[in-house]
């Protein structure tokens, strides 16, 4: 029994890094007020990348560099369009998550079910690590984990809430306009964040191939970008909700382990359609608690408007 | 940073702007205008809608940049890239729409792009440092408010601490009172006068005369893009900036009150409403508008009076009480049919709400009579019909677009109101409801809308105006009424007391309940 | 930021941007995005050494050369027009259905469930009774996103892919599980439906004039009906919307559930029409085909016929270059090109270079109004 908990705790805990990471990365996103619809395909090239890289014979720190680099430049890409084009945020984003999809698809296909040569490793806390059940799953991971679920969002909740920067940075989310009035480079900040995060979602894919199913297939993504979509907004936009939120949508996926390892008489299937339930669930839940007279998110006021200066 | 400009000026002029000309797609909006502003003056810039006042402050500000001409601050030639040259100039502006972020409190907005400040600030630091500004300026709010809940008044004076924390030796203030009590504009006043002692320039965008003539030392008149003339206070009055305003003699609009056979056109009884965004809660309310009237609402916009006219067109429904149109019950019908039952409405904010600017003139035209022949048969819109109406109507307003397939956004501002009154009136055989009916129009324009309004009111409709104008509401009501937090203060009959009127609009106790 | 002289411009480049763009500026920025993709394709194609010139020359012969291959186009067709229709129609509404593929599927599956398990009947009735189900079934599944964006805020773009992928699960569970047609183990597909959609006489089937003549009704509807107008109005505007008294959310749920309907249609016409047994992966994209059909008709109901007929011929294109080592997901690859492509142009289209003159020309007569 309490091998089953720590492995279903440990699954959700590798499953939520993944979504984590992405969700950390589009919540930089929206915060400065660009949807980017195109996690899935920037999860997938990033997962591809990492493949190819370490199959190439380098270790696991050179891919995530390759890797974030390559988020850098399909997230300048997009926001050419998006923050100085000022195009539809959505027809570019699902574009990106077609050419993501894609392109990995095809670049991947000599890839195909390789085991990956060299994986993340994994630190282990000491003292901390033989707590029972929740020892070897939380303190017995990876640095990416630790990174996704801690670093991360402690690191963003202080510079957005607790630094000069933070609020500049949110004021653009809110009230460009205003942002604007106050000398503030709406377009730079904005253009900058994107890329951020995209490099962050790529990183994200990353992990998915470098450590949860150390191998590439098509497809391998699965949906995960939509549902780290579905998280920023569970999340209402906060970075440590984002990461609590996460592990909570990461133990969709554990119960998959769990029946198969005790072989429970439920179709899988049931469990491979549980995140995706799960995550409708959780938007629902969410959206009908909140209280009489506010709004259901406190969304960044100003997301998914391109911001004109000269509008007349 | 305060820059307090009594050490010796580097020139006469704080601010020297010369040859300015601006241009948008279509439209001229500045054609080598001058402006001089000196060191510790109040300084009005007058015009009409569309004279060009904002565009040229929004230069000086750094939003936009000159096709052509100088700007010269303190003596030194600059030129602004973008807002930020132009705040670190010594140039603020204090916006008719705030540019402030709604869900950040004061503090947080106080210190937006503003350099000077340590890179880590928790919520105490923000809290000091604002306590500290607000002492050194003497403008007090509390650091922690949330924006979204302060008054506009006291938005307001957030966005004049802003402006002088940057720096700012010139304070430009666009249309200030207009979303003020009489009140917080005397108190507006007070912090003007202040301030030039100290040596600042304020300059005053307004359109209001008698406000321009109280205030400032010299006026300057913008009309159609150029500017017609800089007076001294004192060597000018009312008529004649209004004479400059327009370019011709301006007559009022004579008001014939003629007494007619009244019946109720619409009444309130008991109803109540909650707030909608912004505005205020609605607690049995009874108002009954007579035909061959006009009736009058005065008050500061955030009182009530959205979800008062929402509910006599019959877009928001009472929770409570009941509304009948002559004599027949519509408590509970939804728009569609209060404009069937005669009910025109031009709302408050009638370019965002009241039209789809991005669609064509023809689908603007029938969005308040598609839904009953002759325009439709059954389901179907019939577009013959539909375009006869939309051409009828274009002339109605006196409109003249190349066609009506057009986006209504092509029509300049003037031409879209124009364009939103006539469909209402059109419609309006019992009722009509007109929010700010003359807000951004220029004289002519508005001179139109009054005309219409009285016209309306001898062909016996019941008119409704809500106006934070005293003067305008003044001159065309038959009756007075004072909205204040969501509440509708006993009736005025004429001669109305202005100072009173100003009172009551201002309030004695409580305010919204949300 | 400052500068010690400032010589007063009376002429010079400016970037301007336009409140909105005629037909003739939107149809040049398509051309260029059109050629501009073209080249980036061609270019990668030759990258990854293939022989482009002959790939394409191959490729237009055997899609629109041979009457097997105009076959194949409209046989293609068919789908793409309900599915683009159906993302075009939520979009009138400024509403995203990017779940056409869930509901595809459901509508393939509750046409299946009817084929293969009610009591046998009439060709003609049975294929009615299949239609309406996948109809039915494509709009519920749709029914709880729709009720999510138009009451809970929540966004209807995640609810609908999310469940594009539970729809894909049950699928493919099924067809390789309880409904698994056990005289073709090979096969992971339910048992050959036996209605077949007739076909044309040229071996096209009836789907493809029935999806067209949808398309057509669907476009004469939105545009002179008043149900069309008030959900025009209320994607331009919701504020003016409810000032004119019409339902938004309402009017919001109805579109989101016609979209449903029109895509789960399209499963029921694939799965009679060309495959005959329901499994899966059997939509094959086009559900997710129907964003870039609907962006690239911008807006028109009608004019997705041809945005379809355009993606069908790139389809039918992808698949005959199969055979050449491109795979399937490249199309989608490209297809997100093309995408990316025209939404940039269209964007760029707003921005005029104009010169200044030096005299300035007179004030328009319509008044200026700042």
């Amino acid at each position: 029994m309490m091998e089953l908990l720590t492995g279903m705790l440990t699954t959700a805990v590798v499953a939520g890094a993944v979504l984590a990471l992405a969700g950390t990365g589009e919540l930089l996103s929206e915060r400065v007020g660009v949807f980017n619809l195109g996690l899935e395909g920037l999860m997938s090239m990033g997962a591809v990348m990492a493949v190819i890289v370490v199959n190439a014979g380098h270790n696991t720190s050179t891919a995530l560099l390759i890797v974030f680099g390559l988020g850098l430049l399909l997230g300048a890409m997009f926001a050419v369009a998006t923050v100085v084009l000022r195009a539809d945020q959505v027809l570019c984003g699902i574009a990106l998550t077609f050419l993501g999809v894609g392109l990995a698809a095809w670049i991947g296909r000599s890839y195909s079910g390789q085991i990956v040569k060299a994986q993340f490793d994994v630190i282990s806390i000491p003292i901390l690590r033989d707590i029972p059940i929740l020892g070897r799953a939380l303190f017995e991971q990876t640095i990416l984990v630790y990174l996704s679920y801690i670093i991360l969002p402690v690191l963003v909740h202080c510079v957005l809430f607790n630094t000069r920067h933070g609020i500049t940075v949110r004021s653009i989310g809110e009230n460009p306009a205003a942002a604007d009035a106050s000398g503030i480079p709406v377009l730079r900040l904005r253009f900058c964040y994107v890329m951020l995060g995209s490099a962050l979602a790529t990183c994200a894919g990353s992990y998915l191939t470098l450590a949860f199913v150390p191998a590439w297939t098509e497809g391998l993504v699965a949906g995960r970008g939509w549902i780290a979509l579905g998280l920023v907004t569970f999340a209402n936009f906060m970075p440590l909700q984002v990461s609590l939120g996460a592990i909570l949508f990461g133990t969709l996926s554990s119960f998959g382990f769990a029946a198969q390892a005790n072989g429970w008489p439920i179709p899988s299937v049931v469990f491979s359609m549980l995140p995706y339930v799960g995550t409708v669930l959780f938007l629902f839940i969410r959206a009908i608690a909140r209280r009489r007279g506010q709004k259901f998110w406190m969304v960044p006021a100003a997301l998914g408007h391109p911001y004109f200066r000269d509008e007349r | 940073m305060n820059q307090i400009a009594a050490e010796m000026p580097a020139s006469a002029l704080l601010v020297e702007m010369r040859g300015i000309d601006k241009s948008f797609p279509g439209v001229i909006a500045n054609a080598g205008v001058d402006l001089d502003i000196r060191h510790g003056e109040v300084h009005a810039l007058l015009g009409e809608n569309g004279a060009g006042k904002s565009t040229l402050m929004n230069i000086l500000t750094g939003i936009y940049q000159p096709d052509a001409g100088t700007i010269h601050i303190d003596g030194q030639a600059l030129s602004f890239r973008s807002p930020r040259d132009a705040i670190a100039a010594g140039v603020g502006m204090v916006h008719q729409h705030f540019k402030l972020v709604k869900a950040f409190s004061v503090a947080e907005n106080l210190h937006l792009g503003f350099g000077d400040k340590p890179f880590l600030v928790s919520r105490s630091t923000l809290r000091r440092r604002t306590e500290a500004l607000e002492q050194r300026f003497g403008l007090q709010i509390s650091p922690d408010a949330i924006v979204q809940d302060l008054s506009a008044g006291e938005q307001q004076r957030v966005e004049i601490l802003k402006a002088l924390i940057r720096g700012a030796r010139i304070l430009i203030l666009d249309e200030p009172t207009a979303v003020l009590t009489a009140a917080e504009a005397l108190l507006l006043f007070d912090v003007v006068r202040r301030l030039t002692a100290d040596g600042f320039a304020v300059i005053f965008i307004s359109h209001k005369l008698d406000e321009v003539l109280a205030i400032s030392d010299r006026i300057t008149v913008l009309r159609g893009g150029r500017k017609v003339a800089t007076v001294p206070k004192d060597a000018t009055d009312d008529r004649n900036l209004a004479d400059l305003m327009v370019g011709h003699a301006v007559t009022p609009q004579a008001n014939d009150r003629r007494l007619m056979e009244r019946h109720p056109a619409i009444a309130l009884h008991d109803v109540s409403t909650p707030a909608g965004q912004d505005g205020c809660r609605l607690d049995s309310i009874d108002l009954t508008l007579f035909s061959g009237e006009i009736a009058g609402i005065a008050g500061v916009a955030g009182n009530g009076q959205r979800e008062l006219s929402e509910m006599l067109s019959g877009i928001r429904p009472p929770v409570e009480g009941a509304i009948r149109i002559r004599g027949v019950d519509f408590t509970g019908r939804d728009a569609k049919a209060f404009a069937k039952g005669g009910v025109g409405h031009i709302p408050e904010d009638r370019l965002r709400s009241g039209v789809a600017a991005t669609l064509s003139l023809l689908q603007n035209a029938i969005l308040r009579e598609y839904d009953a022949p002759p325009i439709s048969a059954g389901p179907w819109i019939k577009s013959s019909h539909a375009r006869q109406f939309a051409n009828s109507l274009l002339a109605a307003a006196h409109v003249s677009a190349p066609s009506i397939a057009m986006p209504l956004r092509n029509l300049s501002g003037g031409n879209q109101q124009r364009f939103v009154v006539a469909r209402e009136t059109r419609i309006a055989s019992q009722v009509l409801i007109a929010a700010y009916p003359t807000r951004g129009l220029d004289i002519a324009a508005a001179e139109t809308v009054r005309a219409e309004l009285l016209a309306l009111r001898n062909k016996g409709v019941a008119v409704l105006v809500i106006s934070e104008d005293l003067d305008e509401l003044m001159s065309l009501s038959d009756r007075l009424l004072v909205m204040y937090g969501g509440r509708l203060i006993r009736e005025r009959k004429p001669p109305w007391n202005r100072n009173e009127l100003g009172m009551l609009m201002g309030g004695v106790g409580g305010g919204c309940r949300r | 930021m400052t500068s010690t002289s400032n010589v007063a411009r009376s002429s010079g480049w400016r970037v301007q941007r336009l409140p909105t763009i005629d037909g003739r500026r939107r149809a040049i920025a398509y051309a260029i995005a059109f050629v501009l993709w073209l080249a980036l394709v061609g270019g990668g194609l030759s990258l990854a050494s293939f022989a482009v010139r002959d790939i394409v020359l191959r490729a237009i012969s055997v899609t629109l050369g041979s009457s097997y291959g105009i076959q194949q186009t409209l046989t293609l067709a068919a789908p793409l027009l309900l599915t683009g229709l159906a993302v075009a129609v939520a979009m009138r509404i400024r509403v995203w259905n990017i779940g056409a593929d869930g509901q595809f599927y459901m509508g393939a599956w509750a046409a299946a469930g009817v084929g293969l398990f009610l009591p046998e009947g009439p060709t003609w009735l049975m294929l009615t009774l299949m239609a309406i189900a996948a109809g039915l079934s494509g709009a519920l599944w749709i029914l709880i996103p729709a009720i999510g964006r138009a009451y809970l805020g929540i966004s209807e773009i995640i609810t609908t892919l999310l469940l594009t992928f539970v729809a894909s699960f049950l699928v493919y569970y099924l067809a390789s599980g309880p409904w698994r047609d056990p005289e073709v183990p090979t096969q992971a597909a339910t048992a050959r439906i036996i209605y077949e959609l007739p076909a044309l006489n040229d071996g096209a089937h009836l789907g493809i004039p029935i999806s067209m003549l949808l398309v057509i009704g669907f476009g004469i509807f939105f545009n002179y009906s008043k149900w069309g107008y008030e959900i025009t109005i209320a994607g331009a505007n919701h504020d003016a919307a409810e000032y004119a008294g019409i339902p938004v959310r309402r009017r919001i749920l109805q579109a989101m559930l016609i979209s449903g309907m029109l895509a789960g249609l399209a499963g029921m016409i694939e799965l009679t029409g060309v495959v005959y047994r329901l499994q899966g992966g059997m939509s094959n994209q086009y559900g997710a085909l129907g964003i870039p059909i609907a962006a690239v008709a911008s807006g028109s109901i009608s004019g997705v016929a041809a945005a379809a007929g355009f993606f069908a011929i790139l389809l039918n294109m992808g698949v005959s270059l199969q055979t050449q080592g491109l795979s399937v997901h490249s199309v989608l690859a490209i297809t997100g090109l093309l995408l990316f492509l025209v939404a940039a142009a269209e964007a760029a289209a707003r921005f005029s270079i104009c010169r200044m003159s030096a005299s300035l020309a007179k004030i328009p007569a319509s008044g200026a109004s700042i």
